[in-house]
């Protein structure tokens, strides 16, 4: 094994798989390097350890609206100086942006590999250097909001947030990452900059950093750029809001123009709980190609045109989410009542080791997606770095190929009951 | 033949054209393809038809029934994917290494000789029902659609008929019409770029054996009509219920195809109006980052598949409380990119992002295969794709002007879907 970069005031602490793990010693911010020489092309990404579950009644969505906001400018990089950080990063071929959800938020680039020390310079500029004002505020809500309306008209968004609001009464995965309307136009610059203040720290991002790089130049940069900042000071405001038991069964309807559409969810545990690889071997079974459970017992019928299942995999415990949208005529009661069948059947009888096998090769396939450009790894490693341990980018595979039929049949046994299912009907109104 | 700088070998054989490249990427392999063969050659009455059939091609072959297709995939963790448009029926693949073999025989005999079982048929057609039913509240399509019927003639390939008209025609198709159709397919102008974890030589043959079972097919695309029509009308609003958002089209019919010498000016013309990113196009600095009136706003190069006259058009979503003055900003926003915006500075720019884009794009199996196809249907030689970025790199403001000319800016119409507050 190759032996880890030595570059003073960085230290390795750990390589998991092809990827190793670095720490900047003055403040703790954590470096992740995949390297992979395959394109002249390398990317970054930072992510930070805040996202919705972060949020509170008054401010939700604060935490995406702060990610437009950080596009504005900060003390090297900002338009009155000429020098937009997009602009400069555009201009040289950078695919560039930024996302928000529920338990995090990543700022990257992928760029022709000898644009990535500005990459750097720009992303650690805006760390703790962002020059957003209430200007910034007043010419970006109306975009943020925009982007709001846009989800709005979507059946799925729609339903979708109404379970989520529904299934979740106190854990703030209650409210969606984009945030209620009202918040979105009422949230003040103060609070968003205090929310900055809050979690903007070096020892609360990541830096990843993929593709086509020399590792001891870019620990070098790394050290430049980001080691200017102390580690934040002070603790880090707690969440310490717990989800109440559901006690029973919950409905929820949304009336709008569009199409019919039934949602079913059943709470899980978080992504790091020893049986969430059965519950995604589940979610293949249950719908990933024409075999499917699903696929035959609702679209090869026509009784829906499509169907998407969802095992989310949170930092906190979360949901198992099948959403199906119906041909017209079709009642949701008849579809809710498949769609029980098609569970309880598993309950009962398990599932093949035909269907496990199949499902552990699609798996496989998707999992390889992975490693196919610098953005496709970062991007999976920020998901794994929000839900807590990105060393389940390797173990997460493994634990999917010890996934037994019993486990699948288990999981859906100790998961999917009934008291703890939120049931939503999309009702078109025309 | 063998391109070294990406490790990309193309294999040309009668009217077949592979290419192969191996990437980054891990135990897995992409296949983009396609075969001459589509609605563009058939009456407006069945334009339907490579649209269903391309979703039941793998609903039962001649060697092998419905389950028999499906199991095999699943088995392989594979998955296959028939599409069609214009000219073309196009097919997709991902799969692991050992099975690329196994996919391309599997793609070819679908395409050979899938029956489309009346059963099968009629599900899909259940299906496709539905999914227009669904359009007529889908706020981009709806508005979509109405552009290309503002601004074309009916007899035009890019002409969009309305949703009944589908839904009739959906109706009246019979398998009869699908067993014509996939007369139509085969050989003829077949491209298809391999790319992922792959001995390119060793996967080229195995793939050039499959698709040499295929039938002649169609040996070339059809002549197309130009647009001659002026603007059915100048605005139309499509007003959808409880819909939070408008999604806009706005632009013009341009009369170029891909072939012609200025149509790379006019994709980096577009480009530097519409570019995606914050700072790539003038509209996303002005309408977006200055105004605020809307979340994103692009122009694109649209229509000029198949060697068709195209059109410029610029797409947005607008919140109904600020609709009328978006609209309004965007038609001055134009005027002052055609008065102020092409510039030196404004160009250099752009082809700074245009060709560092393009090599990021490429870093990826399935940008890479995406961009094989293209220079395949487009029939461009495989060096195109180096020289592609010194093509931009030459172009002048001059050039940029240039192409502006051929853009009738004042023949803009609007095209809108959406709730507008004024018709609730």
């Amino acid at each position: 094994m190759k032996a880890p970069v030595n570059v003073p005031g960085i230290a390795f602490t750990q390589k998991a798989g092809t990827i190793e793990e670095y720490r900047l010693t003055k403040n703790g911010m954590r470096i992740l390097l995949a390297h992979d020489d395959s394109a002249p092309v390398a990317g970054a990404m930072v992510t930070y350890h805040v996202g919705s579950r972060n949020e509170s009644i008054g401010y939700t969505g604060a935490t995406h609206l702060l990610e437009h906001l950080m596009f504005k400018g900060a003390e090297k990089f900002h338009p009155k100086k000429g020098n937009s950080l997009d602009a400069v990063l555009e201009s040289r071929g950078a695919v560039m942006n930024a996302t928000t959800w529920l338990d995090r938020t990543n700022y990257y680039e992928v760029v022709p590999k000898d644009v990535l020390p500005l990459a750097l310079e720009i992303e650690a500029d805006r760390m703790r250097t962002a020059a957003f004002t209430e200007e910034d505020r007043e010419s970006e809500m109306p975009v943020v909001r925009n982007e709001f309306e846009r989800g709005e008209n979507l059946p799925i968004e729609a339903l979708d947030k109404a379970i989520w609001a529904t299934a979740f009464i106190a854990h703030p995965y209650h409210h969606p990452t984009i945030g209620w309307r009202s918040d979105i136009e009422g949230v003040s610059i103060e609070r968003l900059r205090q929310f900055y203040d809050d979690f903007y720290w070096p020892d609360n991002a990541t830096l990843s950093i993929a593709g086509n790089f020399d590792t001891q130049n870019v620990l070098r940069l790394v050290k430049k750029f980001f080691g200017v900042y102390e580690k934040k000071p002070g603790a880090y405001p707690a969440l310490y809001t717990e989800e109440p038991m559901q006690e029973g069964q919950r409905r929820v309807i949304v009336k709008r123009a569009g199409s019919p559409m039934l949602g079913m969810a059943h709470k899980i545990p978080d992504a790091r709980h020893a049986d969430i690889p059965a519950l995604m071997v589940l979610a293949t079974i249950l719908y990933d190609d024409k075999t499917s459970r699903l696929y035959k017992a609702f679209v090869d019928k026509a009784y829906a045109t499509g169907v998407s299942v969802f095992c989310n995999r949170f930092h906190d415990a979360s949901l198992f989410q099948t959403y199906i949208t119906l041909t017209p005529n079709m009642p949701h009661k008849k579809a809710e009542d498949i769609l029980l069948k098609e569970y309880y059947a598993i309950a009962e009888k398990g599932v093949t080791a035909k269907e496990l096998s199949a499902a552990k090769r699609s798996i496989r396939v998707s999992l390889s997606h992975r490693t196919d450009g610098p953005y496709a790894l970062l991007s999976a490693l920020n998901e794994e770095l929000a839900a807590g341990d990105w060393t389940q980018f390797f173990t997460f595979p493994e634990a999917i190929a010890k996934v037994t039929t019993k486990d699948v049949q288990r999981v859906v046994r100790t998961y999917f009951k009934e008291d703890q299912s939120t049931v939503g009907w999309f009702i078109p109104t025309i | 033949m063998e391109h070294e700088r990406m490790n990309i070998t193309e294999y040309e054989h009668g009217s077949m054209r592979l290419f192969a490249a191996r990437t980054g990427a891990k135990d897995l392999v992409t296949m983009q393809g396609s075969v001459l063969g589509g609605h563009y050659m058939l009456s407006r009455a069945l334009d339907m038809v490579p649209r269903l059939a391309s979703d039941v091609f793998d609903a039962g072959t001649k060697s092998r029934n419905k389950e028999a297709i499906r199991m095999a995939l699943s088995a392989r963790g594979a998955s296959m994917h028939f599409s069609s448009g214009g000219d073309r029926t196009y097919f997709s693949a991902t799969c692991l290494p050992e099975d690329v073999d196994f996919m391309a025989k599997l793609i070819a005999e679908c395409l050979r000789e899938a029956l489309f079982p009346t059963a099968e048929l009629s599900s899909q057609k259940k299906r496709t029902l539905a999914e227009l039913e669904e359009s007529k509240t889908k706020t981009r399509g709806l508005a979509s659609n109405e552009f290309f019927r503002l601004i074309y003639d009916r007899s035009h390939v890019n002409y969009v008929d309305t949703l009944p008209e589908y839904i009739a025609r959906t109706k009246k198709t019979e398998r009869k019409d699908l067993l014509s159709y996939q007369k139509l397919l085969g050989k003829g102008g077949l491209v298809c770029a391999i790319t992922g974890d792959i001995v390119p030589d060793v996967v080229l043959k195995k793939v050039e054996r499959a698709f040499a079972s295929l039938p002649g097919g169609t040996p070339v695309m059809t002549e197309k009509k130009q647009n001659t029509e002026k603007p059915r009308a100048k605005e139309s609003e499509i007003a959808v219920p409880d819909k939070a958002n408008i999604d806009v089209f706005m632009g013009a019919h341009v009369p170029l195809t891909y072939d012609s010498p200025e149509f790379l000016s006019f994709t980096v013309l577009t480009d530097m109006l519409g570019g995606r990113g914050l700072s790539g196009g003038h509209l996303m600095r002005t309408i977006r980052e200055r105004d605020g009136l809307t979340y994103g706003i692009y122009a694109s190069a649209v229509g000029f598949g198949g060697r068709a006259d195209g059109a410029l058009q610029v797409g947005a979503t607008f919140s109904p409380a600020t609709y009328q003055k978006a609209v309004e900003a965007t038609e001055k926003e134009i005027r002052v990119f055609l008065d102020k915006g092409i510039t030196e500075s404004a160009l250099q720019a752009k082809k700074g992002e245009m060709t560092g884009k393009y090599v990021v794009g490429l870093a990826t199996s399935g940008g890479l295969a995406g961009k094989l196809h293209t220079i395949g249907v487009r029939e461009k030689p495989l060096s195109y794709i180096d020289e592609y970025p010194s093509l931009i790199k030459a172009l002048s403001v001059r050039d940029i002007r240039n192409a502006a000319t051929l853009v009738p800016w004042d023949s803009f119409v609007v095209s809108a879907a959406g709730t507008f507050e004024n018709k609730k």
